[in-house]
């Protein structure tokens, strides 16, 4: 091949890479708004979407908060889009804020629609709001005023995630939608009195639909039976309270006859922190025994009575119940579900030591 | 007038440097002819009169005086020629028809010994190559005494005679390699040779490659160093540093002057200059990617701060990119073509564009020149100026597959970085070997 032929040939690939690479469309992150909320309420079928956009202004950064109603959510954002003067950028979304009232007519069809537009990150946190998302927004913005990241770093894990707040993500949500055996919990929020945001505990979602709620310190179970509840404090009644370090979980499943059973053993290693009257290390771990198993044990009657599996035991059952039953498990094995709970305290009364 | 004398007039009488001395050395006629300018005529006549006198001296016949002076030769025009154009003086027997090529006294015509100008050593021994192929063969000598070592000189082109020089270990070197080498040299030994691209050609090496097929070094440590890992080292006459055949990946970050330190020292100061040259690659890329086509890939934080300082910045960012690049570029090469003294001007009107007119005219965003700065930096930490060159070019491949592709254009560029390199064969060393010692190249 001499040289004029592959000079040529090398123009061709060049020039063919520009029409095929559909470069056109980039838009450069200056011209695109970035929302870090997207707020969903639905009301007689009509959809209102609220974007609360971080804009940023010279040296800060300015919070807007702008809103759209349309048949679908699509619809909405793309009228949204219309009118505004960048493009609406929706990857960068990182909660999505859903009205509880939406979520308890069922939100699964919204869920399905951003897994399969795809303009919503799977990663994005799924929450719901206890109020009237307008003026939850709008009391919000008033404490955003400093910061455009705030509803983000009260759920971020470095930032001001507590092990009270259960943290699921729209996969997570689109998983429980379609597994047999596992539903998820959703952190509520509604905009506190003296702080931005508050938690009010969490919402327990079976396919798709909001079902029941539960206590930030149920909550606090839930994530330590799922592994996740480091540095969570807890009371203890009258006594005592402490800060768990670390946890470990084990759980035995079996079934006689038509009947699941499971003992389950969460190991807790928890840091005294306060003490009050001279209680001894043995009068406080069968305390926090107590307490936590009867919590454990009140929490999961709520969970078992309206049928949903946000701990995931469904899953321990997979490789017993044949396949074709499995589709009854929420409604046939999971309500008749013997669960035995300890809880093993490991105490140390050392001071908190790996101090930040 | 003699025929011979004549036509070696003929050659080089029109030089006005060219000078015939007739002299009577033991009552013979001879003549003495070079050039001027390449020889001292003084010394060198004074050194044939104290040979004549110890010869008186010691009675010595004529024909033996002849021979210590040099090979008596039948008279041929075209040797005597060359001779004379290398800096040989011709000494001819008037009466016998015969002529004595005789290395003369030199002129000092090449620098001497001086610290390498090219490359920066620290802590190590720092004489480095000059222009005088003899010396450089010298200092390699010095720098490694073994029995091993074999120097092989050629001379190519039929106009001028070029020296040129293999030096390799006969111990560490793969002989298939060496045969082969020897034989390219030797089959195009009339070909000319006055610069490096004159060499690839004589080596037989594409005209079109992105990656040198040779490591230049003004140091004979590092010469050396090539030596023992079963290199060939190549000096050709005038050129003032040592081509180390083949050039592979890994010399790119390794200097054998890193050794001069402790292990640990040397692994970071090497893993470092990993860390550049993958930085060079691709810093400027994931810019480009990260502002205009997967801004999703940025925390929040980050879009957002990116964002704030790409406000108000009129291009898009691949135009950005390029127009800074080539700027950077530019200051590169006017400060290598700069004298010393105006350097300073450039370095500091180009610090003042880069650093602060550009930004304060929102031609360009903050980030970028952050970016464009780390990438000249880490581009120097690359071991031999010519891997440097070739990185830098790679980096605007990166730079444009990013801006059609994003992250997976970057990818792309990758890979085909890779592909290319591992393409890439020296006298049958594959480019990614890490070792092309004797035996172990094969299963490198």
């Amino acid at each position: 091949m001499n040289l004029r032929k592959r000079i040529i040939k090398g123009l061709i690939v060049l020039t063919l890479a520009l029409p095929l690479s559909g470069c056109w469309d980039n838009i450069d992150i200056n011209h695109r708004v970035l929302p870090v909320v997207l707020g969903i309420s639905k009301s007689e079928g009509i959809f209102h979407v609220f974007l609360q956009i971080s804009e940023p202004v010279t040296d800060r950064i300015r919070i807007k908060i702008v809103s759209g109603s349309g048949r679908t959510i699509t619809h909405a954002i793309d009228r949204l889009s219309m009118n505004m003067e960048e493009h609406v950028d929706l990857l960068h979304v990182k909660i999505v804020l859903l009205d509880k009232q939406f979520a308890m007519e069922g939100m699964s069809e919204s869920i399905v629609d951003f897994m399969r537009a795809r303009d919503i990150s799977p990663k994005a946190l799924v929450a719901i709001c206890d109020e009237d998302l307008p003026s939850f927004f709008d009391k919000v913005k008033k404490g955003l005023e400093s910061q455009g990241t705030i509803l983000f770093d009260f759920f971020e894990k470095n930032a001001g995630w507590n092990p009270q707040i259960s943290l699921t993500r729209v996969w997570q949500v689109y998983r429980s939608i379609h597994s047999f055996t596992r539903d998820v919990a959703i952190p509520i929020v509604r905009s506190g009195k003296t702080t931005a945001i508050e938690h009010i505990g969490s919402a327990v979602i079976k396919n798709g639909r909001m079902v029941a709620r539960i206590s930030p310190s149920e909550t606090l179970l839930f994530n330590a039976f799922n592994g996740e509840s480091t540095q969570g404090s807890i009371e203890v009644m009258n006594h005592a309270s402490v800060l768990i370090t670390a946890n470990t979980m084990r759980n035995t499943s079996s079934m006689i006859g038509d009947t699941p059973y499971m003992k389950s053993t969460i190991r807790l290693k928890v840091v005294l922190l306060e003490t009050r009257g001279q209680p001894t290390n043995e009068m406080i771990r069968e305390e926090l025994d107590k307490l936590l198993t009867e919590r454990f044990n009140a929490m999961f009657g709520k969970i078992q009575a309206v049928k949903a599996d946000i701990l995931g035991l469904g899953q321990f059952y997979r490789h017993i119940i044949p396949r074709e039953s499995l589709a009854d498990w929420r409604e046939e094995y999971y309500p008749r579900l013997q669960l035995e709970m300890h809880i093993e305290t490991n105490i140390q009364n050392t001071g908190f030591l790996n101090t930040p | 007038m003699n025929a011979f004398l004549q036509e070696v007039k003929d050659a080089l009488g029109r030089n006005d440097d060219f000078f015939v001395q007739r002299q009577t050395l033991l009552e013979q006629q001879v003549t003495i002819f070079g050039f001027a300018t390449l020889v001292d005529v003084t010394s060198t006549l004074s050194i044939f009169i104290e040979q004549e006198l110890s010869a008186r001296a010691s009675l010595m016949e004529a024909d033996a005086f002849w021979h210590t002076l040099g090979t008596v030769e039948e008279t041929n025009v075209r040797t005597a020629v060359s001779a004379i154009q290398q800096g040989c003086v011709i000494l001819y027997l008037v009466d016998r028809n015969r002529m004595i090529v005789v290395d003369a006294a030199q002129k000092e015509l090449t620098r001497s010994i001086d610290l390498p100008s090219n490359e920066n050593i620290l802590q190590g021994p720092s004489s480095s190559f000059i222009e005088d192929i003899d010396t450089n063969i010298g200092l390699i000598r010095k720098q490694r005494s073994a029995a091993s070592m074999r120097v092989r000189t050629f001379a190519t082109g039929r106009e001028q005679r070029k020296k040129l020089t293999l030096i390799y270990d006969e111990v560490y070197a793969e002989p298939a390699m060496i045969r082969e080498m020897i034989g390219q040299i030797e089959d195009h030994s009339d070909m000319e040779i006055n610069h490096i691209q004159h060499v690839s050609k004589l080596m037989g090496f594409p005209k079109w490659q992105a990656i040198p097929k040779w490591n230049t070094t003004e140091l004979p440590q590092e010469a050396v160093s090539a030596l023992l890992k079963g290199k060939v080292v190549l000096f050709v006459d005038r050129i003032p540093f040592a081509l180390v055949l083949p050039n592979l990946l890994w010399d790119m970050f390794a200097l054998d002057n890193d050794r001069n330190y402790s292990l640990p020292i040397m692994v970071i100061i090497r893993s470092i200059r990993l860390v550049g040259v993958l930085l060079t690659l691709l810093a400027p890329g994931f810019y480009v990617a990260l502002v205009a086509v997967n801004p999703e890939v940025l925390r929040i934080e980050m879009a957002l701060s990116v964002a704030q300082s790409r406000e108000g910045v009129p291009y898009p960012a691949i135009v950005e990119m390029l127009i800074m690049l080539v700027i950077l570029e530019l200051i590169i090469e006017a400060s290598a073509r700069l004298p010393k003294s105006i350097g300073p001007t450039l370095t500091m009107v180009g610090g003042i564009i880069i650093g602060q007119a550009v930004v304060t005219a929102r031609l360009v965003s903050n980030l970028l020149i952050i970016i464009l700065a780390a990438t000249t930096i880490a581009n120097s930490t690359v071991v031999g100026f010519q891997n440097s060159l070739s990185i830098r070019m790679f980096k605007y491949v990166i730079v444009i597959l990013a801006a059609l592709y994003g992250v997976l254009g970057i990818m792309a560029g990758m890979v085909l970085l890779s592909a290319y390199m591992a393409s890439l064969r020296t006298f049958g060393v594959p480019y990614l070997n890490l070792s092309c010692k004797k035996g172990e190249m094969k299963h490198g």
